[in-house]
This record gives C-alpha cells, sequence and structure tokens, in this order.
C-alpha cells in the first residue's frame, strides 16, 4: 500500500469512526468510557505518586538525610486485629518529655523535638478556618527543622514552660487570614481564645508535615494544657550533630532509651525508630500495593472498553460488508482494509483515553490545589496512557479488521 | 508485467482441447494476446462446492474482446453470467482455463495482485451504483486514485475531470443522497473511469433505473465507447444490451450464440431486438 493510500485511510478512518460514534451513541459511548476509565486511573494514579515522590524528596532533603523519628508505634501496613500475635506493640509506653529532655542532653544530637499533632478552629476577624493543622513543638524545634521564621521569632522556653499563649502560623495560614498585612503581633482566636502571633513560619511544600495546608505551631505544653491533646500522641524528631553518623546517633538513642526504660537486652525495644529511608521504603512499599491495584483496575477498564471496541468493530464490518467489496472491487488490497479499520478502532480508544487524560489531569490540579501533594502529570504518563490506548485499539480491533480484509469481494458486493 | 515477457508454452494451448471455438480464438488473439485483445479467455471453467455437490457455473468458456468494443453478455439467471463478470472484472479466480486481461495474465495472481489489477485495469459499475454516502462525489471518485497512490493534487484534478466528462461537474461536492439516481450512476461512472481502465464493466447498470434515465445512462456509455473506451455490460435486458455492438449470449455455462451489430442498426432498438430470446 502506498503512503498517500494510507495517509489518506488515516484521515478517511477517523472521519468514519468518528461518524460510527455519532450513530451508534450509546454503544460508543459505553466503549469510549471503558477505556477513558482505564486511562484515567493510569494518570491520576501516575499523577499522585509522582506527586507524592517529588514531595518526600524535598523533605528528606530539607530535614537533613540523617534527621530520624522516635515513634511510640510503628509506620506500617501491617494488618493489627488487637492481639498480641499481630502487634505486640499495642502495649508500648507513651514517649514522654522527660524522655525527650533526657535524649537532648546526648552529646552526638544536635537537637531532639517532641511534636504532638493536632488540629483547631482559627478565627481573625470576619475570617475563620475551621480545622487547621496544629504542630506542638518542643522549644528548639528549630534545630531539626527545615523551615525558618520571618519575620517574627519562635517561641522561647519560659513560654513554652508556662503554656504562653503564642503562636506562630505558616504561611498558607497568614494568605487566608490576613491577605492584607502583617500578621505578626496580632491577635488570632484559636478554639474561641486568643494567641498572639509571634512570628511567620517558611516552609517547602512538604508531604509528611504539610507545607501547602495552612498550619499553627504552639509550644507543646500551651498544646497539652490548652487542649485535649495528649502525651501518649507525641513522637520524637532527633537531629544528629554535625560529623556524627545516623547509625551512631541511632545507637545512642536506642541505648539510652532502653536503659531509662530498664529493658533487659533479651527484651525488644518497646519503641520505634523510623528513618527518612526506612519512612521512604514504607511509603513506596505502600504506593507500590496502590500502584498495582491501579495498574490492575485500568487493565480491566481497557479490557471493557477493548471487549466494547470488538462489538462496536464487529457492527462496523457488518454493517459495511458491501461497501468492503466496493472497496476492494475497485482496488483496496487486504492491507488496505486491514488499516482502515484499524485507524478506526484506535480511534475510538484514542478518544477515551484523551478524555481520560483530561480528567485525570484536571484531578490532579484538584488534588495539587487541595492538598500538600504536589500531584502533576508526568509526561511519561501521557505517553504510557496514548500508548496504551493505541496498543488495545489494535488488539481488540486485529480481529474485526481482519474479518474484514479477508471478506469475498464477491460474497461481500452481494450482501444485502 | 510487460506483453513480452509473457510466452505462454505451447504445451497449455495444446492442452485446451480443440473445439472450433477455441481454435477461432487461438487463431484470432494468437498464442500470447496482442496489444489489439484486450480480454483473451480460454477454457474458463468455474466450479462451486455447493454442500458436497459441484456446481459448474461456466464450462469451458472462450472468449476474445477487442479494444474499443462495446459488448454486452445476456443469459438467463443461473446461466453462469454473474460468474463471468466476476472472473472477468478479476473479482474471482477460474478454476481452469487462462484469463488474459489487457495482456496480464490473470488466472494466476494472488490476492494483492488482482486488488492492483482491478485498481489499474477496470473500472465498475454497478447496479446499486455502491457510492461510499458519508463522501462526496468528488471523494467518491478520487477513491481508486488514492489506493493506486496517486497524489492529492493531482488526484483532485483527475476527479473533476472524469466527474465533467459524466456531465456532474456543477454537483462534485453532493453526497450520493443529495444526488437523483441517474447522477447516482453518473458518479459511479466517473469512479469507474478515473483511473483510466483498460475496460469499463458495467453489472446491470440500469436495473434500478427507470426507462428515461436508463436511455440517459445509457447514451453515457454509447458516448464512451465512441471515444474508444472498451465497455463490457451484463444484462439480462434485450433493450439495454440492444445498445452494444456485440451481443454474447451464455447458456448454461457456456456461451449460445456470439453476434456482431452495425452501429444504428434499427431493428435492435425497438425491445425486439435480442436475435435470439434467451430462453429458460
Amino acid at each position: 500500500m502506498s503512503a498517500a493510500a494510507r495517509i489518506s485511510a488515516l484521515f478517511e478512518g477517523v472521519a468514519i469512526a468518528i461518524d460510527a460514534l455519532r450513530t451508534n451513541k450509546v454503544r460508543a459511548a459505553l466503549t469510549i468510557l471503558g477505556i477513558a476509565v482505564g486511562v484515567f486511573v493510569v494518570v491520576a494514579m501516575a499523577a499522585a505518586i509522582h506527586g507524592i515522590n517529588v514531595s518526600v524528596a524535598r523533605d528528606i532533603e530539607a530535614a537533613g538525610a540523617t534527621t530520624f523519628f522516635v515513634e511510640r508505634y510503628p509506620v506500617d501496613f501491617n494488618a493489627c486485629d488487637g492481639t498480641d500475635e499481630t502487634c505486640p506493640w499495642i502495649h508500648n509506653p507513651p514517649i514522654r518529655l522527660g524522655e525527650a529532655a533526657m535524649l537532648g542532653r546526648l552529646p552526638s544530637l544536635a537537637g531532639v523535638t517532641t511534636e504532638i499533632d493536632f488540629a483547631g478552629s482559627f478565627k481573625y476577624a470576619d475570617r475563620t478556618l475551621s480545622a487547621a493543622q496544629i504542630q506542638g513543638f518542643s522549644p528548639g524545634w528549630t534545630n531539626t527543622d527545615g523551615g525558618d521564621i520571618s519575620p517574627g521569632r519562635s517561641f522561647t522556653m519560659r513560654e513554652n514552660a508556662s503554656g504562653a499563649h503564642v503562636v506562630i502560623i505558616n504561611d498558607k495560614m497568614a494568605e487566608r487570614l490576613f491577605p492584607f498585612g502583617d500578621p505578626v503581633g496580632k491577635s488570632v482566636l484559636i478554639n474561641n481564645s486568643p494567641y498572639e502571633i509571634i512570628g511567620l513560619y517558611h516552609y517547602h511544600p512538604s508531604f509528611f508535615f504539610g507545607g501547602e495546608r495552612a498550619l499553627a505551631i504552639l509550644p507543646v505544653q500551651t498544646l497539652l494544657r490548652h487542649f485535649t491533646a495528649r502525651e501518649g500522641d507525641a513522637q520524637l524528631i532527633i537531629k544528629p550533630r554535625d560529623g556524627v553518623g545516623r547509625e551512631e546517633a541511632i545507637d545512642d538513642v536506642t541505648a539510652t532509651l532502653r536503659g531509662a526504660r530498664g529493658l533487659r537486652p533479651s527484651k525488644e525495644s518497646n519503641f520505634f525508630i523510623l528513618t527518612q529511608d526506612k519512612l521512604f521504603e514504607v511509603y513506596n512499599k505502600f504506593f507500590g500495593v496502590i500502584f498495582l491495584v491501579t495498574f490492575v483496575l485500568s487493565a480491566v477498564g481497557l479490557m471493557v472498553g477493548g471487549v466494547g471496541v470488538v462489538a462496536i468493530m464487529m457492527i462496523s464490518v457488518t454493517e459495511r460488508t458491501r461497501e468492503i467489496g466496493v472497496r476492494k472491487a475497485i482496488g483496496a488490497t487486504k492491507w488496505t482494509i486491514l488499516w482502515q479499520f484499524l485507524v478506526e478502532s484506535v480511534t475510538l480508544t484514542g478518544i477515551g483515553s484523551v478524555i481520560g487524560l483530561l480528567v485525570g489531569w484536571a484531578i490532579a490540579l484538584v488534588v495539587r490545589a487541595a492538598t500538600p501533594v504536589a500531584a502533576s502529570v508526568p509526561p511519561l504518563a501521557i505517553v504510557a496512557a496514548l500508548a496504551s490506548s493505541v496498543i488495545t485499539g489494535i488488539l481488540f480491533g486485529i480481529y474485526p479488521a481482519y474479518r474484514a480484509a479477508r471478506l469475498d469481494p464477491v460474497a461481500a458486493l452481494r450482501y444485502e | 508485467m510487460s506483453l513480452d515477457t509473457l510466452v505462454m508454452p505451447d504445451a497449455e494451448v495444446a492442452g485446451l482441447g480443440t473445439t472450433a471455438e477455441r481454435r477461432a480464438v487461438i487463431a484470432q488473439a494468437g498464442a500470447v494476446p496482442s496489444r489489439e485483445w484486450v480480454i483473451v479467455a480460454r477454457g474458463l471453467t468455474r466450479l462451486y462446492d455447493m454442500g458436497g455437490e459441484t456446481v459448474r457455473a461456466l464450462r469451458g468458456v472462450d472468449l476474445a474482446i477487442r479494444r474499443n468494443e462495446y459488448v454486452a453478455i445476456m443469459g438467463p439467471s443461473g446461466s453462469g453470467k454473474s460468474t463471468l463478470m466476476n472472473l472477468i472484472g478479476c473479482l474471482d479466480t477460474p478454476s481452469q482455463g487462462e484469463y488474459w486481461l489487457n495482456g496480464h495474465q490473470v488466472s494466476k495472481m494472488t490476492d494483492n495482485e488482482l486488488a492492483r489489477i482491478r485498481n489499474r485495469e477496470i473500472g465498475f459499475v454497478f447496479q446499486t451504483f455502491n457510492l461510499l454516502p458519508r463522501a462526496t462525489a468528488l471523494h467518491n471518485v478520487e477513491l481508486p486514485l488514492v489506493y493506486a497512490g496517486v497524489s492529492a493534487s493531482e488526484r483532485r484534478t483527475r476527479a473533476r475531470e472524469a466527474l465533467e466528462r459524466v456531465q456532474l461537474g456543477e454537483r462534485m461536492l453532493h453526497r450520493p443522497n443529495e444526488l437523483s439516481g441517474g447522477q447516482r450512476q453518473r458518479v459511479a461512472i466517473a469512479r469507474a473511469l478515473v483511473n483510466r481502465p483498460s475496460i469499463l464493466l458495467a453489472d446491470e447498470p440500469t436495473g434500478n433505473l427507470d426507462s428515461g434515465t436508463s436511455e440517459e445512462i445509457m447514451r453515457v456509455f454509447g458516448e464512451l465507447a465512441e471515444q474508444g473506451q472498451t465497455v463490457i455490460m451484463v444484462t439480462h435486458e434485450a433493450e439495454i444490451a440492444a445498445h452494444a455492438r456485440r451481443v454474447i449470449v451464455l447458456r448454461d455455462g457456456l456461451v449460445a450464440s456470439d453476434d456482431r451489430y452495425a452501429d444504428g442498426d434499427p431493428s435492435r432498438r425497438d425491445g425486439r431486438g435480442d436475435p435470439r430470446p434467451a430462453a429458460g
């Protein structure tokens, strides 16, 4: 077949496919829907995973790769039904503020911060934020944190000890509550109690800590005294001193905590050390599972669409038997006919994939605006989506196209 | 494939048998068809397997058609005229026998070669017009050129010329459903002509037209024949066949009669014309 015939058949195939869509709306809509769902799922998940990976990588970079965490419970996704077999760690004691203070005196560490997460409502003049994130930090938290405060300052030891009504807000919250003018020095209502804003906090968009969401930082004692936050929810953020390796610091922390808790060498630790790469690994594992599920879902979507493609193409071939006969009579070869019908089926799946791409891309934009996940559609996902739709079109279109191509011209011309 | 390279071994000719008719065809057309003969068929046989029973639709037809002839093929249903048309049109290949079209030996060709031959050498006109409903007249006429691999600009020019030749220059951008039956058939004729085929092959071209429109279409065929186009038309209507200068009547898979007429013989145009009415 000549290039001219092939290109002409391309345009003609696209036009015929669109025409066929118009005449068989319901059938075509179902087919396109199947493909679109498959492609949409691929794109949306690829965007989310891409965004999360970017966020996580940025977090690690900002906090410093040697920073690690001490947790009461493991960060894992193993099932726990409350029995000792599946989760012995359910009996772990909370991490006490006193333990944090003791670790803070270790010479190998640059900083130990207690963190308790909470949420509350914020109000300034007629502007409110109903459920913003609150983090309670121990003084000196800036040593272990990747963000910075300007203008303003962090809270002092004394303010923490006295449970003072001071708060540091991040730029997102400032944008929402103080669209005009400087928030520092203003008084804001948190759960209807007045707090003085002493600093404006900046952080990169973050997956773990939030940075694109409104966030307020309170002294941990203030949080414990004036809110329903509990000490048992505390975790520690630990940063080794410069020149001290992370493993060395972890050994130090583990030995000190075990000693303080009086654990014999034979007993397992009743706390968990979480490093950032471990965290990354856990998230990767988690998203690996999600990715697999996604892959299966999208494969099912594409299969459903594919079966639709077979149906609609078989109907198209049958309805146009005589036309195929005419085309053959005036010189179309088997290959020309095969190509024509493949173009038609790929057009069907292509329309589905474009719709799926657009919806997935729209969802990515929404996710980006609404969550700290910097979701964006990676170029590879677009290529993968288009490629999978073309492959689906060819795979499921080949049989009907083959049927059309091998029609006997005499019989096809006689077909009523 | 050029004529010079085509040599038919004597043994094959000898193997064909020697009926009087066959000898005449060989004598007329030669062992290797010359340029003068657009169609040479020897011993064309076509068998169909109908549920275990072999039906012999053609039983050894010999046929030679000169360039520029205007031929009607007639015969009652079951006489084999459709089968013969399919073979002449290269839509089908014979079970036995040889068929040369414009110097190409068609009887041994593969499907793709047949498609190419149909594209280059044959212009089809069908009873039901068989235009693509969604395409304009111009696009319909362009289609054979698309398959021939002609460039877009040349396609357009040639399709326009062909439409003008059948007086449809004004309606090029109309779709088939915007055209009358006669106009549709003229679009089909333009499509058949656009590749400058060696034969125009029409299958009951007036079967779906009223008598007035039939006359109009037959006038087009007559003009084309006068301009030197070889026209072969399959019909069961004596009145239509009477327009041709040669009438071949098939019966039971064989040529029953083959008569030539001088142009403008008045006795043939009144409907009584068929000299040998096909007896069922």
